[in-house]
């Protein structure tokens, strides 16, 4: 037997030896499985299940209310009774009685109900629990025309495309500012965006603390931030590579920061249009024109942001280069009034904020890098903590109006 | 309505309960593109619902088929006054699942495995003997309503797992009563269902009648305290399911008691009719009125002689209690 066989029979060796503990795993989660409940009667009884719905959508149609309903738990949920403001009423299922793990059924009911008036619908299932949704005030769900499709569209536009086209005005003033002001601008950026950051990151974790436990919890999140952040950092890699800034390092700098700042913005607009697109759906808000304003004048600040890094005089900008940034920040803003008003979904929404936070986090840390290199006096200086400082609070100061 | 703040934190209340979509949308679509047959009788159906001011008949969600109650419904007969003679029943208690309302179960305490327990009836002057065995994993007895001595009174003599005790005294006054279990908590023994009606009749017997028994009663089933459904005789919504066909040329005499735990009061409606209503049937005073409430523990007779015939509708004059399931019809034919 020659030596190198002998090698290669030993790394085989070894690469089986890797698999035992998994065989093994297999072995024992069986062997747990097929012996039943001995270990369960060991411990005492299980408590009973919930016996709770998630109630994941009611619907007013006219003379029509639709309630989907989702078995968060592991046992089986099955739906005997639905009441609406404490009355029993008869109705139909679209989808099972009987509802196996995170399975869904849309019960219909034909109700005169009333509108702008609070209204509760109760689903009890077949051990007599009964979950009640309330609903603060019954509106009728918009369907799906040409014209709230437009409605959606033209809001978007609004708060998503507009001022971020606004903002880009900046830029031949910024183009004459001098080094150090440049400098407090891109860490005005950077305070922007971890504003930004911070605030999807928050939305995100709030809608997942809605979701069914079963979807994954706080993990969703942080793969959600995690996948963006670093897909992102890789598009900054791949334009740098093929810029002319090649060479230069591994920062990004210029048109690339620019457009790595617009995709994080626009991630961002993806999920505020989403929230903005289903709460009005849901009736849960109230369209008023100051409302549309409030929003147009706190992203008007995105268009600054993504304006500093090319203010650099040596950077050309095509007037169409600016019109696909300004799309490609604002524009998300419609995809997501339409999503959201049209096909609301809290597990979207949570990949959606977690995208959107991871991108900010990343385009931060670009820009801080580029501050880094640029900025005279480095990160330490006044113009700089100034401007992250301003960033942070311009964003929270315009939320206000917005709220 | 309180005023909207638009505030990010609303977006996400507005996203949060909600939660739908395309798959949703889609199979909506799905559907109706894909049946349209169905769809219209499905949307005729639910018209047809909408047009009737209460559920009747074969759309009501109620439990069960037809005269599945009527053990509890139509009372054993009265015998002539015969004072002395032994009357013998027998009461096992035991811990039922039972279906009080469409597809909902209830896990119930009963006597004899109904809630409410079997009609128990006596003549005055009858030397009553009730054989109590008890069947349930929790202590029970049973403590009857009227004139009795101290030591058959279900109070002190509690009757453990697999034991059993005999309740022997003379049956008095006449009237309408209850018995009921009186072990601690009362709350518990009384909401899970161990209770019924206990009829004495008068020496003189009552005109003749075509007799009902009514038991009042609320089941909570997710423990909160408070009722979510509402019956007479056990299900919700049966009689409105399956109405109470009865003669317009004979009085129809109802004994009606009240066994509803949580809430302060029940009542009684009768739709196109008046009727007598003699408060605990004790004596020959009566109201003569529409609607009648009792508090828990209270009973009385009701006679009722149709004026028409056709479907009249009974029900608690709580339209709360109406609506969860407290509603039947008479059906009245000549």
């Amino acid at each position: 037997m020659s030596s190198v066989a002998a090698k290669w029979q030993a790394g085989t060796r070894w690469r089986l030896w890797a698999l035992l503990p998994i065989v093994l795993l297999v072995g024992v989660v069986s062997t747990f499985a097929l012996a039943g409940s001995p270990l369960i009667d060991l411990l005492g009884r299980n408590p009973p299940p919930a016996d709770a719905f998630d109630v994941r959508r009611v619907a007013f149609q006219p003379g029509e209310i639709r309630i989907r309903v989702t078995n968060p738990q592991r046992d089986d949920l099955t739906i005997a009774s639905v009441t609406v403001d404490d009355a029993i009423i008869p109705f139909t299922l679209d989808g099972s009685e009987t509802l196996g793990r995170l399975r869904s059924s849309t019960i219909v009911v034909p109700y005169d109900w009333v509108e702008d008036e609070p209204i509760a619908v109760g689903v009890t299932s077949s051990t007599g629990i009964e979950t009640v949704e309330e609903i603060p005030a019954a509106v009728a769900t918009p369907k799906a025309s040409g014209r709230s499709f437009l409605g959606y569209g033209v809001i978007g536009f609004m708060v998503g495309v507009v001022p971020v086209a606004l903002g880009f005005l900046w830029l031949p003033s910024l183009r004459r500012a001098r080094p150090e002001w440049l400098a407090a601008f891109m860490a005005l950026t950077a305070g922007l965006l971890t504003f930004l950051a911070l605030d999807a990151l928050t939305e995100a974790f709030a809608l997942q603390a809605a979701l069914p436990s079963a979807f994954g919890g706080a993990g969703l999140v942080l793969l959600g931030v995690s996948v963006s952040y670093l897909a992102l950092t890789l598009l900054g890699r791949r334009l740098s590579a093929s810029g002319r800034e090649q060479g230069e390092g591994v920062a990004a700098s210029g048109l690339t920061l620019a457009t790595l700042v617009a995709a994080g913005i626009g991630l961002h607009n993806l999920g505020e249009g989403l929230a903005i697109g289903s709460s009005f759906a849901l009736g849960e808000l109230t369209l008023g024109t100051f409302l549309i304003i409030g929003f147009m004048v706190h992203n008007v600040t995105e268009g600054l942001g993504i304006a500093t890094p090319i203010a650099d005089r040596g950077v050309a900008v095509s007037l169409r280069r600016l019109a696909a940034l300004t799309l490609l920040a604002g524009a998300p803003a419609i995809l997501g009034t339409w999503l959201g008003g049209f096909f609301t979904n809290d597990l979207l929404g949570v990949v959606f904020f977690a995208a959107a936070a991871g991108a900010a986090l990343e385009v931060v840390t670009e820009v801080g890098r580029q501050v880094l290199r640029k900025a005279p006096g480095g990160l330490g200086s006044p113009y700089v903590v100034g401007g992250f400082l301003a960033g942070i609070a311009i964003l929270w100061v315009t939320g206000l109006l917005a709220g | 309505m309180s005023k909207k703040r638009f505030t990010r934190g609303k977006f996400l209340a507005g996203v949060a309960p909600v939660v739908v979509g395309a798959p949703l949308a889609a199979a909506h679509l799905g559907r109706a593109g894909g049946h349209p047959e169905q769809l219209a009788s499905h949307a005729g159906h639910e018209h047809a619902r909408l047009g009737h001011a209460a559920m009747i008949g074969a759309d009501v969600p109620a439990p069960g088929g037809p005269n599945d109650l009527d053990a509890l419904l139509k009372p054993p007969p009265a015998l002539p006054h015969q004072p002395g003679r032994v009357r013998e029943y027998e009461l096992v208690a035991s811990d039922r699942d039972i279906e009080i309302a469409k597809g909902v179960t209830f896990p119930a305490w009963t006597y004899n495995g109904t809630v409410p327990g079997p009609v128990i009836r006596a003549t005055e002057d009858d030397l009553l003997r009730v054989t109590f065995k008890n069947g349930s994993a929790h202590p029970h007895t049973i403590h009857f309503h009227g004139i009795h001595p101290a030591n058959m009174d279900g109070v002190f003599e509690v009757v453990g797992q697999g034991e059993s005790f005999v309740y022997e005294f003379p049956a008095r006054p006449y009237g309408l009563h209850l018995y009921h279990c009186h072990t601690s908590p009362l709350k518990k023994h009384i909401h899970k269902g161990l209770y019924g009606a206990f009829i004495v009749d008068p020496p003189k017997p009552r005109p003749p009648a075509q007799e009902l028994v009514m038991v009042m009663n609320g089941f909570d089933t997710d423990g909160d305290g408070g009722n979510n459904f509402y019956t007479v005789n056990g299900r919700a919504f049966y009689y409105a399911k399956y109405p109470i066909t009865v003669k317009r040329s004979q009085t129809v005499r109802i004994y009606l008691a009240n066994l509803t735990e949580f809430d302060l009061i029940n009542s009684f409606h009768l739709h196109g009719d008046f009727f007598r209503y003699y408060p605990t049937g004790s004596t020959d005073q009566f109201e003569y009125t529409d609607t009648v409430m009792q508090c828990q523990g209270q009973r009385g007779i009701i006679e009722i002689d149709f004026s028409n015939t056709g479907i009249f509708m009974f029900h608690a004059h709580q339209t709360e209690f109406t609506d969860l399931g407290w509603m039947g019809f008479f059906n009245v034919v000549p």
